[in-house]
């Protein structure tokens, strides 16, 4: 495409209805101003997006700044700044900060319920990209006094599901395109998960994976450039420094890499069960009459307070917990009942709709599993390369893969919440390990299976990872076509097209111009008394839209029914004719295919 | 596609319709409002966690000076939620881990430590300690020697000095003198002339790895400044008797106090040296009689062990042709005792030499077979042993 400089330009925003610049008549900063807005309003939308993109991160950075700050502000205030509360706050502060969040969901903000992950992608799918900004605000009071109480849930979902609501408002005040108010929404999720975890690469493949659930390059680049400020501001204010502190270490044999492959097992198995606990316990939470819903979260949150008061390291989002997990301070038996009751207390959370994510729960899941298996294992295999931490950092990512599906994120995760890149071949082990295992028993996503819990039939990149792309080589019938020259007496044409029914018949004018030539033409010239009478002088289609045998078939379909046929060219050698595809030949490989 | 200044966005409600220079105004203005609240509030935060990081940091010490470990290690968990990177917070915590015997979980954080600062002198001497107390030898010599060479803030050159002292000790405890012996050296070498104290850990470490030569130099160094130091005379006494230098170890035996003198390992060192130089016939200034008495008193003695001993053996002394060290040192001595006497010896003084020698390869003999000598027997021996070491 050219590049376009005109206003008028097709896909270009036009100008906002604006007096002329007249600089001479107005002051100084004005003009500086109009001609600025001037500048930014007739760049190209795709240009334009962009720097919304960058807007939208810094933004979303600031909130998610400000939420981690209410969040720890909160649990001060509540819990007390010890890591282990007293025995009334314990129990008291996570009960009652239940009956307000829950008044607050039900009563202000009622799409402030659960996790922000489905809700963002029933925005960008169902309602065209629109969050209500009070869903923002709604999530940020609500996630701040149930995370800072106690309530066993993380601050990551809903830091994304803001990041969405801030960009869903940028996006409809600036009158943005529909489609661009769609796509706008996971450039800010993006943005609100990436500086929530500190962690860019992670938010940004997160986002292609759950949210948007296809790799779209269109919106790759806005994506990418919102994670990258929205961390940047973040870091500006609360510091650079990674999650968490593990040295690193070696694998020196590959038979080491065993000890990972066992942390997959178990792994897999540990998620399989915390998915099916939820899935089965969530419609039967959710049938409960209506007005249980304004109790629910204090009953959770009781119930964590109890278990707080013996092991309160279940409590909140946990991180300081899993740090000191990689540093080795729990014994495995500990680590294994922390394990089993996050569990508990995560499901107590997330059923009764509190407010929260799920991502710092599977992490802390992960890292006391992963530390358990790891203390075991070196227990009875004492020169195993790498610590208690090494174990529980690769068992977050096993954890996070196996239970929200996401093994390319969680490899990236674990690589970028410790900074430490030698954790790379056993969490990738251990990972897809964890996410086969959860994938042979469960065969839907957690985030897919909470949709269809709610009736929404939301697009699944695991799903669409499944469905078998169909190519032009498919469809195409390789001897099927006769290449004619443009020299080539009409006459002997036709005789060899003689026992040969069906055979298309393709002029070759030069390479990559090709056209056909329909048989009756063939015939008329060659009826000709002369005998004399080339292919050339034949009243041909063409040129014809050429394809390749590698492409899809839906590309194919674009062209296939304007055109009798489509030459299938070689892409080393466009005048070599490797195949002929028609329309009947791509409906009938599509017929082919059973539907998902 | 449709102009999207006339889009209308789906949505509950229309938004109410601002040009889009006013949004994006707003949008900016927005954007610093945000900076200057969320700088506002961070600044606020920061203030906060550091001071309870601090007073949890400054609970967690006064634990841990008090003796109070489990309250000092929940103290300084909790300082380090607030601040997880903090450095200081980390190694204290270590060390509070390694205090109360559990040295694997400080190892942790002092292993990140490490990797972030591979030269600190005190995360290397923690890491050291923790391998030493759990006996992995060549990870505690690792360590110390990166604490050695390490970086330290305050005073290096004494810390450095302290922390091989340590090691140097480490080594001796676990019996590893071959390899103490050149940390001991250099320890020696970077101590000060005028720092007796240190002088004083110097001399101690080298009496326990025997190394009499530079030990005794270092004693007489302290001395030169102190010259009744008792330490140094004692270190010196027992440096000098190490190395067969007997009368300078008697010297210095005799000038320490009498109660230092009597003291158990002390007193047997001294009576010792006293007999070698009762028995010495080479002491310079004797006459030729004393010298010949002396002579004559050392054959006699030796003979008589030299019987003892083959006695207990089993042994005949005059079997011929000699067989055993013992029927040989015997028959070498044999011309000798035709006249043993001290005047036969003071008559022909050039054979004093001869005679103490066939004293000593007899006592030598006696020793091999029958293990080492006591007493006045002992003495002899050993005045045999040093003279044989100056000789060679």
């Amino acid at each position: 495409m050219t590049e376009p400089t005109a206003v008028t330009s097709p896909g270009a925003i036009p100008p906002a209805a604006s007096e002329p610049a007249s600089s001479a008549s107005k002051s100084g900063f004005r003009a500086m101003w109009e001609n600025w807005t001037s500048r930014v309003f007739t760049m190209r939308e795709d240009r334009f997006f962009l720097f919304l993109a960058v807007l939208i991160g810094i933004l979303s950075g600031l909130a998610v700044v400000c939420f981690r700050i209410a969040i720890e502000w909160t649990q001060i205030e509540l819990l007390g700044s010890s890591l282990s509360p007293t025995f009334p706050r314990v129990v008291l502060a996570p009960t009652l900060a239940g009956i307000a969040v829950a008044l607050l969901v039900i009563y202000a903000f009622p799409r402030a319920r659960g996790s922000g992950v489905n809700q963002t992608k029933s925005a960008v799918y169902v309602s065209n990209g629109y969050i209500p900004f009070n869903t923002v605000v709604g999530k940020f009071i609500t996630c701040a006094l149930a995370i800072g109480s106690g309530q066993s849930l993380g601050p990551e979902d809903p830091s994304l599901q803001m990041g969405a609501g801030i960009a869903s408002l940028i996006g409809r005040r600036l009158r943005l395109s529909q489609e661009k108010v769609r796509l706008i929404a996971p450039v800010g999720a993006a943005a609100g998960l990436a500086a929530a975890f500190n962690a860019p690469i992670s938010a940004v493949l997160f986002v292609l994976e759950e949210v948007i659930g296809t790799w779209s390059a269109g919106v790759l680049g806005a994506i990418v450039l919102a994670a990258i400020s929205s961390v940047v501001t973040m870091r500006a204010f609360l510091g650079p420094e990674s999650m968490f502190r593990v040295p690193p270490f070696r694998v020196a044999k590959p038979a080491d890499l065993l000890a990972y492959v066992a942390l997959g097992i178990v792994g897999g198995l540990a998620s399989l069960v915390f998915l099916k606990w939820l899935a089965y316990a969530r419609p039967r939470i959710q049938s409960l009459p209506r007005w249980t819903q304004h109790f629910q979260p204090a009953v959770a949150g009781l119930l964590i307070g109890i278990i707080g008061i013996r092991l309160p390291q279940v409590m909140g989002a946990g991180y300081p917990i899993i740090d000191q997990a990689m540093h080795g301070q729990f014994t495995w038996k500990l680590l294994l009942v922390l394990a089993a009751l996050k569990i508990l207390a995560t499901g107590f959370s997330f059923l009764s709709g509190t407010p929260g994510g799920m991502f710092a729960p599977s992490l802390f899941i992960g890292a006391m599993l992963g530390g358990a298996v790891g203390a075991i294992e070196q227990h009875f295999f004492p020169a195993l390369p790498g610590t208690v931490g090494t174990f529980a950092l690769v068992g977050m990512g096993t954890f996070f893969a196996g239970f929200l599906r996401v093994p390319i994120t969680s490899v990236f995760m674990v690589i970028e919440v410790s900074g430490n890149y030698t954790a790379i071949l056993p969490v990738m082990i251990s990972s897809l390990i964890a996410y086969g295992i959860s994938r042979s028993y469960i065969k839907v996503p957690l985030f897919d299976l909470l949709a269809r819990q709610d009736g929404l039939v939301l697009p699944s990149v695991e799903e669409q990872r499944e469905q078998m792309i169909l190519t032009v080589e498919d469809a195409m019938r390789v001897d099927a076509a006769m290449v004619l020259e443009r020299a080539e007496k009409a006459a002997d044409a036709i005789k060899k097209l003689e026992g040969k029914e069906g055979l298309l018949s393709f002029l070759r004018v030069r390479p990559g111009e090709w056209n056909f030539i329909e048989h009756s033409e063939l015939q008329r010239l060659a009826a000709d008394t002369s005998q004399s009478r080339t292919v050339e002088e034949a009243s041909s289609k063409g040129p014809l839209p050429f394809v390749f045998r590698d492409m899809s078939l839906e590309e194919a379909l674009h062209w296939a029914g304007d055109w009798p046929a489509l030459p299938v060219l070689s892409r080393a050698d466009l005048s070599k004719l490797e195949g002929v595809v028609t329309l009947d030949d791509i409906l009938k490989a599509f017929r082919k295919v059973p539907v998902a | 596609m449709s102009s999207p200044a006339n889009t209308i966005v789906v949505g509950k409600k229309s938004p109410r319709i601002y040009s889009r220079e006013a949004v994006l105004f707003g949008c900016i203005l927005l954007l610093v409002l945000f900076v200057i609240f969320t700088a506002a509030v961070s600044r606020m935060y920061h203030k906060k966690i550091h001071v309870l990081a601090d007073n949890w940091f400054d609970q967690g010490e006064a634990s841990f000076r008090a003796g109070d470990i489990k309250s000092a290690l929940t103290d300084y968990r909790n300082a380090m939620v607030y601040s997880p990177d903090n450095a200081k917070f980390q190694f204290h915590l270590a060390q509070a881990l390694a205090a109360a015997g559990r040295g694997d979980e400080g190892r942790s954080y002092l292993l990140n430590l490490l990797s972030e600062s591979p030269g600190s002198g005190d995360v290397n001497l923690a890491l050291a300690r923790i391998a030493a107390h759990k006996g992995l030898t060549s990870d505690a010599l690792r360590y110390y020697h990166g604490a050695i060479y390490g970086e330290w803030d305050n005073d290096p050159i004494g810390r450095r000095w302290q922390v091989r002292r340590e090691l140097a000790e480490y080594l001796l405890d676990r019996g590893l003198q071959q390899q103490a012996v050149p940390e001991i050296i250099a320890l020696a070498d970077s101590t000060r002339a005028n720092d007796t104290e240190q002088l004083r850990v110097v001399e101690n470490l080298l009496l326990r790895a025997k190394l009499w030569t530079r030990a005794l130099e270092v004693f007489r160094t302290i001395l030169s400044a102190n010259l009744n130091d008792g330490d140094a005379l004692l270190g010196a006494a027992t440096s000098a008797f190490n190395l067969g230098q007997y009368s300078a170890a008697l010297d210095y035996f005799e000038r320490l106090p009498e109660k230092d003198r009597n003291a158990s390992g002390v007193a047997e060192m001294y009576k010792t040296a006293q007999q070698i130089n009762e028995m010495n016939a080479f002491l310079p200034g004797l006459s030729r009689e004393a010298k010949a008495r002396r002579a004559a008193s050392a054959l006699s003695l030796s003979a008589t062990r030299l019987q003892q001993c083959a006695t207990q053996m089993g042994q005949s002394l005059t079997a011929m042709p000699p067989q055993t060290q013992l029927q040989k040192a015997f028959a070498e001595s044999k011309d000798f005792t035709a006249d043993e006497s001290w005047q036969n010896i003071a008559k022909h003084p050039e054979t004093v030499d001869e005679v103490m020698g066939h004293a000593f390869e007899m006592e030598n003999a006696a020793a091999v077979a029958c293990g080492e000598p006591e007493g006045a027997d002992q003495a002899l021996w050993l005045l045999g042993r040093s003279r044989e070491g100056s000789a060679q």
